[in-house]
């Protein structure tokens, strides 16, 4: 798709020239839009892969998108736990910003969430890690984004 | 909406997990689309191996 038009070229001219050259950041960021790499964290954080897809690696967007999107509505539907901002448990502080995460989806959830957690079950309780790993996931998107927009990436 | 979901059971979840994880992992770690699949391909079958291997390795605690 449009990943490989948009991938492979860097491939070419920049992975394998610096198997004899010193490593130099000029190819890299000289293919980067002039985007402020915070600006596409956030915009990664907002909608996962929206980071991705301004900086044109559409196939990595739509498959951070399934992912966390995917790993979030698995978690809601099995009415994992979604963790509230403030919560006196200090593992309840850790999970509300592992949630948090995945930005949009953790609005939703906390949106769609009526019912209520149901962790007495094992399919609840599943759902309280899948609702966690699909932030986690993000967080790694994110990095992976900015990584790009700064131009330490390709 | 919720009614429509069957029972999340041990194995589905294992499954479901190991799909979108093996994808985020094909995705960031190999740079052509073939190569990216192979990964994940690979990447998923170890989740269920080595899962279902534990699980097996546990059995006898279970007893």
């Amino acid at each position: 798709m449009n990943e490989t038009s948009n991938e492979t070229p860097d491939h070419d001219s920049v992975s394998q020239p610096e198997l004899h050259e010193p490593e130099s950041a000029a190819p890299l960021t000289s293919k980067v839009p002039s985007v402020s790499p915070l600006s596409i964290a956030l915009a990664s954080w907002l909608i996962p892969g929206l980071g991705h897809f301004l900086l044109g690696r559409t196939v990595r967007a739509i498959v951070f998108f399934v992912a966390v999107g995917g790993l979030a509505t698995v978690g809601i539907q099995a009415r994992g736990n979604v963790f509230p901002p403030r919560t006196a448990d200090p593992f309840g502080t850790l999970g509300f910003w592992a949630d948090a995460a995945s930005g949009i989806f953790y609005l939703l959830a906390r949106v769609l969430e009526r019912a209520g957690p149901d962790v007495s079950r094992a399919a609840g309780d599943y759902g309280t890690r899948f609702i966690a790993a699909a932030g986690i996931v993000n967080v790694i998107a994110i990095f992976d984004a900015y990584e790009i927009a700064s131009g330490r990436r390709s | 909406m919720q009614a429509a979901m069957p029972t999340l059971s041990h194995f589905w979840a294992m499954m479901l997990f190991a799909l979108f994880v093996s994808m985020v992992l094909g995705c960031l770690t190999r740079r052509t689309i073939p190569e990216r699949i192979k990964y994940a391909a690979w990447s998923f079958l170890m989740f269920l191996l080595i899962g279902i291997g534990a699980a097996w390795l546990m059995y006898p605690l279970s007893r």
